[in-house]
């Protein structure tokens, strides 16, 4: 890139201040004859001419891309090689891959990825609609705008915070959870270190981050309805729960589509930076995810290769899930995910 | 309130019940918060029987705060945080805008294949391994630069800002060609002044990003001396492990600093940690919540 700058700007030097010609650079040229060839170096050069400050402008951001997202593609070939402290590595092929499937572990880490995701699905996913429900009910927009303010500021939170927020409020002696239990008369849990609850502190967790900021999207595509809707709605004697039902709800379909397989795309991902966090020594093995297992195995255990080729088959199935998501997402809303 | 004179007691009742509904998520998600800023502020001897359930300090001390922001890891950590966020928020807010820009011009040779290069980044990640020895072959590793460096241009971000660019009328960028600009004065003289609030918001969209960054830093730097907040936070609050802010001896001992109780410490550490964050609060709610709600309603 910066090389075809480097003649850009050469060739605009020779040229001189050329008046740019909107057509130039537009039309794809024709080639084949020796004519035609002459026409095709005088519409490239033209089309550097004009667009070579662009490219410039462009150049920083373009070289970024290729260093941090393409270089580590060409990384990622270690998932195929034996690791060697001498380099080379050895190729092996797919015998990673094989190590891999064998290894009960790998399915426990999938089977955890999937249960968590799924119960994200379940049990997160509605909330900021039925958030986002609620607040356009409420007419007083002060009121309404102290409410928000509220429930968006976690959202802005990093994991490290939340899961020391959790970690306070469900300590079993001096957390608010705790003391209610208490209160009630119950054993109070340390749901933390308890392998049955810590997936559903996962869960609350994230609708304690997620339900307020999320709702803003929907509230967004609410406030988009066409208010003569609600009008004809009233005319005909419809109340407030009817009015969310036959005129709000469908409205905001299309968002609740597109947000729900964006969800799916991410079936995978489970939050490395969430489970990270909540991780110890007790829960560990009930809520390991992909990323957590390649994380440990790659950075902490040295086992490159597999930890890559790990991390490589969750890519693959990822960017599966995020395609076929996309394709569904434009035939059903006819909006893309991007 | 014109309608409330119309409301019957049914409706009446709805409605106090969508409120509690509400305000009672709106309990549950300060409440945790507002309790850890009180425990930072209680009087050291009140303590240990600090109850989850308040809001209010019990007693009044600044302990816990005078001796966190005094505390060489957690000024270190702050000095770290501060640095290398605002240095990755100029790169990213100008470099995406750069991009953004040329990306945006209709007409473009190559367009289309540059937002296809950018999508794919966005659908296809390798994962950490494969980042990591990139790193470590650029000779980054256990440098600022691995963390600064890392996800500098979002291309999320860059795609909002190309929407943003495309959306400038055409007449303002012909007037300036007229006047005898070239595309480098346009952007510079015309786009970026335009293109205010969108960069604003871009550039708040990366502060909250580096500044709640903790994975990367965490995996790339060795040297505790260069450690970010976020994982001098990690470090004591997650991992438990007392020694990076009290001291070994301290702690051993029992003395100085280990005699206020390390939920209080915890608690303020992660309000330091926030604290940034609280402050542009007011500035993220307008301009985050502008952008999301013009975003879906141009569709």
């Amino acid at each position: 890139m910066s090389n075809q700058s480097l003649q850009a700007r050469a060739s605009a030097l020779r040229g001189g201040n050329v008046p740019r010609t909107p057509a130039a650079g537009t039309g794809d040229a024709p080639r084949g004859s020796l004519s035609d060839q002459v026409r095709f170096h005088d519409w490239f050069l033209n089309g550097l001419r004009q667009w070579w400050p662009y490219y410039a402008m462009m150049a920083p951001g373009l070289l970024f891309f290729f260093i941090w997202h393409y270089v580590p593609i060409w990384e990622a070939k270690m998932a195929f090689e034996q690791v060697r402290i001498i380099p080379p590595n050895i190729w092996v092929g797919w015998k990673n891959f094989q190590t891999l499937f064998v290894s009960p572990i790998f399915y426990q880490v999938l089977a955890n990825t999937l249960i968590i995701s799924g119960m994200k699905i379940l049990f997160v996913f509605p909330v900021p609609i039925i958030v986002a429900l609620l607040l356009n009910e409420i007419r007083n927009g002060k009121l309404r705008g102290v409410i928000q303010s509220a429930i968006y500021l976690p959202h802005f939170l990093s994991w490290v915070v939340i899961a020391g927020v959790f970690i306070a409020l469900l300590s079993p002696t001096d957390g608010a959870v705790g003391q209610i239990t208490q209160a009630m008369g119950f054993e109070p849990v340390n749901y933390m270190t308890n392998t049955g609850t810590i997936r559903w502190v996962l869960v609350i967790s994230e609708i304690w981050r997620s339900a307020g900021w999320d709702s803003l999207l929907y509230l967004a595509a609410i406030f988009a309805i066409d208010p003569q809707l609600y009008d004809a709605a009233e005319m005909d004697g419809a109340n407030r729960w009817q009015k969310i039902w036959y005129v709000t709800i469908p409205g905001i379909v299309p968002t609740i589509a597109t947000l729900f397989i964006l969800n799916m795309g991410m079936f995978l991902s489970a939050d490395l930076n969430q489970v990270i966090n909540m991780q110890n020594a007790v829960n560990a093995s009930t809520i390991d995810i992909v990323d957590t297992y390649v994380y440990r195995l790659g950075l902490s255990t040295g086992e490159y290769a597999l930890a890559t080729a790990a991390g490589l088959f969750k890519a693959v199935i990822g960017m599966a899930l995020i395609l076929v998501s996309h394709l569904v997402s434009k035939r059903l809303t006819g909006k893309g995910v991007w | 309130m014109s309608t409330n004179a119309r409301r019957t007691p049914l409706e009446r009742m709805e409605y106090v019940l969508i409120l509690s509904t509400l305000l009672l998520l709106t309990v549950f998600t300060i409440q945790p918060l507002l309790n850890l800023l009180a425990l930072s502020f209680t009087a050291p001897e009140n303590v240990a029987g600090f109850s989850g359930l308040t809001i209010f300090p019990d007693g009044f001390s600044l302990d816990v705060w005078l001796l966190l922001l005094q505390h060489p890891n957690v000024q270190r950590g702050m000095f770290n945080s501060i640095w290398m966020t605002a240095t990755s928020v100029v790169i990213g807010a100008f470099f995406t805008a750069l991009m953004a820009w040329g990306m945006s011009r209709p007409g473009l040779p190559g367009r289309r294949i540059i937002f296809m290069m950018v999508l794919i980044t966005i659908v296809f990640e390798p994962g950490i391994i494969p980042d990591y020895f990139l790193m470590k072959r650029m000779g980054l590793l256990n440098t600022p630069w691995s963390v600064i460096l890392y996800k500098a241009i979002s291309a999320w971000y860059l795609i909002i800002l190309i929407r943003f660019f495309e959306e400038i009328p055409k007449e303002l960028l012909e007037a300036a060609e007229l006047d005898g600009a070239n595309p480098f004065q346009t952007f510079f003289l015309v786009v970026l002044p335009l293109a205010k609030p969108a960069l604003a918001t871009i550039a708040l969209f990366y502060f909250v990003l580096h500044w709640n960054e903790f994975f990367r830093a965490m995996i790339y730097l060795n040297d505790q001396s260069k450690w970010p907040l976020q994982v001098v936070l990690r470090q004591f609050v997650i991992e438990g492990d007392k020694i990076a802010i009290v001291g070994a001896t301290n702690a051993n001992n029992n003395i100085g600093i280990a005699q206020i109780n390390i939920r209080a410490l915890k608690a303020g550490m992660i309000f330091i940690t926030i604290l940034p964050i609280l402050a542009i609060y007011p500035l993220i709610l307008k301009f985050f919540t502008k952008g999301t709600m013009s975003g879906a309603v141009k569709g």
